[in-house]
């Protein structure tokens, strides 16, 4: 039987937090962190570094065990997984933020045919379905708060989690989609077929957090 | 295809029968899904029986054909629509739906957000943990959940009837195991692979469909992903064995196709033609001889 395979972010926000978690659960890559897949000080565990929205898919289907990374990259999959646990940080909300001298309060209030820039265009896409109103979804890979001043996009979809960076791009939230934190994620089948092992591990790494 | 299937036979107004299909599907999908449009299901269904003989049965030809297409060990985890509702009715929760989210994807922070009545936080966390035999259903009876002794001795009966056809070891409740297709009634299980990470399969009882569609009659059912299945088939490097060679002298071809049936029959494929020297296979003559080894196979055969 082979080992179980965590998976954590290789950048961004999450890593930090993650990589300190791991720390305190006592387990260390035993290479550099440029190697995508590692063994561990812990036998038996080999850390995957990957991109935190690429965790929940590489869960889903079955290619690594266990994962941390946001219920934000989780809901945007779509995908089924288990949440085993909060980690208890990487807190934010998703929020849809207007330019801060726009008239509209609410996300509501937004006309049909409004223009949404935004990376998680699943997500947005639900959220303005479930208001009854139209928008034109621009999906990028970053920077999205620039989107209104440069006229790209009439609103923005993003991630924040003191406000600051909005404010300092002359937005203001006006709505929250979500809101999230890091998870302990967990492919279903791993976790009915090798029990023993996941829950040990989901054990150390919750105790860690 | 249940959900075909079903609407067939009520309005074909046939109330009994076991049925079983390997067919091209079409679906919807949202643009979430990582999944085809089109995919292969292969299934069966029990309809007329509504025993617990009945969803053992299902249950256990689900496992018997994963074991003849060579996928030994698979593992059925079984779930109870009745006591899940039951549970949510205790409770008086609300948002059902949301729950039914909360507790497939074992997530507290979910669970917490449908209520915030401790002792269902208890209760609820406690399906979603627990795996084992009928005595997960005792357990959630003590705790509080009240109108599971029908649960309980459905429960104990079907492993009995399980255990009967071999199968004890591979079948687990786990009541976090709840379907996504609305129309189940009753029991539902879902199918694994060790190391494949989605499940294979699944199924379990749908009288209530059958009633939706105009019939009062008892089902079950299953089904597995032939795409899956073939991955992991494939994966498995399962050696196909090449047909076996038969070869005649002058003369011999009759016996010789009258040998080939008789293999064909026993599922060995071969092939017969006129010997011209080959090194390799059977060679029918007066004697029918295993060329390779030099054993006379008259008895054998």
């Amino acid at each position: 039987m082979r080992g179980v395979i965590l998976a954590v972010p290789n950048k961004g926000r999450l890593r930090g937090p993650a990589m300190e978690v791991l720390e305190r659960a006592n387990i260390r890559p035993l290479d550099n962190d440029r190697v995508y897949l590692s063994n561990t000080t812990l036998e038996g565990v080999q850390l995957l570094s990957i991109r935190a929205a690429d965790i929940p898919i590489y869960i889903y289907y079955g290619i690594a065990d266990l994962g941390i990374t946001g219920r934000d990259v989780v809901a945007e999959s779509g995908l089924e997984v288990y949440e085993l646990a909060d980690m208890g940080f990487g807190e934010c909300s998703l929020v849809v933020a207007v330019k801060s001298d726009s008239k509209y309060r609410d996300p509501s209030e937004l006309p049909h045919g409004t223009r949404v820039a935004t990376e998680f265009p699943n997500l947005t896409k639900q959220f303005f379905n479930e208001l009854g109103i139209q928008v034109e979804v621009i999906t990028l890979r970053g920077a999205v708060e620039i989107a209104p001043l440069l006229g790209l996009a009439d609103c923005v979809v993003d991630l924040s989690s003191t406000g600051r960076t909005l404010e300092r791009n002359g937005l203001r939230a006006i709505g929250t989609i979500l809101r999230s934190t890091a998870k302990l994620i967990c492919n279903k089948v791993a976790y009915k077929t090798r029990y023993e092992q996941i829950k040990m591990l989901e054990d150390l790494l919750v105790r860690s957090a | 295809m249940t959900t075909q299937i079903a609407r067939m036979l009520a309005s074909r107004a046939c109330s009994e029968g076991r049925l079983f299909y390997i067919e091209n599907c079409i679906r919807f999908l949202s643009p979430k899904a990582y999944s085809q449009r089109e995919f292969w299901q292969a299934g069966a269904e029990l309809v007329g029986e509504g025993g617990v003989e009945a969803d053992g049965e299902v249950v256990a030809l689900a496992l018997e054909c994963l074991e003849r297409a060579g996928l030994v060990g698979a593992k059925v985890d079984l779930g109870s629509i009745p006591v899940f509702r039951k549970t949510v009715e205790q409770f008086n929760i609300t948002n059902y739906e949301g729950l039914r989210r909360a507790i497939s994807a074992k997530s507290m922070g979910d669970l917490r957000e449908v209520t915030t009545d401790k002792r269902a936080i208890e209760v609820f966390a406690y399906m979603m943990e627990e795996r084992g035999g009928p005595d997960v259903l005792t357990r959630l009876s003590e705790m509080g959940v009240r109108g599971l002794n029908e649960d309980v001795r459905y429960f104990e009966e079907l492993f009995d009837v399980i255990k009967a056809y071999g199968y004890s070891r591979n079948v687990r409740i786990d009541l976090s195991t709840l379907r996504e297709m609305k129309y189940y009634n009753g029991v539902v299980f879902e199918i694994f692979l060790e190391g494949v990470g989605i499940p294979i399969g699944g199924g379990g009882r749908y009288d209530a469909m059958m009633k939706e569609f105009g019939m009062d009659v008892s089902a079950a059912g299953f089904a597995v992903s032939v795409d899956l299945l073939v991955r992991v088939v494939e994966g498995l490097s399962v050696r196909r064995s090449s047909p076996l060679q038969v070869y005649y002298i002058e003369g011999y071809r009759e016996k010789a196709i009258g040998l080939a049936r008789r293999l064909r029959d026993k599922g060995k494929p071969c092939t017969v033609s006129r010997y011209r020297g080959e090194k390799e296979g059977i060679l029918v003559g007066e004697t029918i001889i295993e060329m390779n080894g030099g054993n006379s196979l008259e008895e054998k055969l």
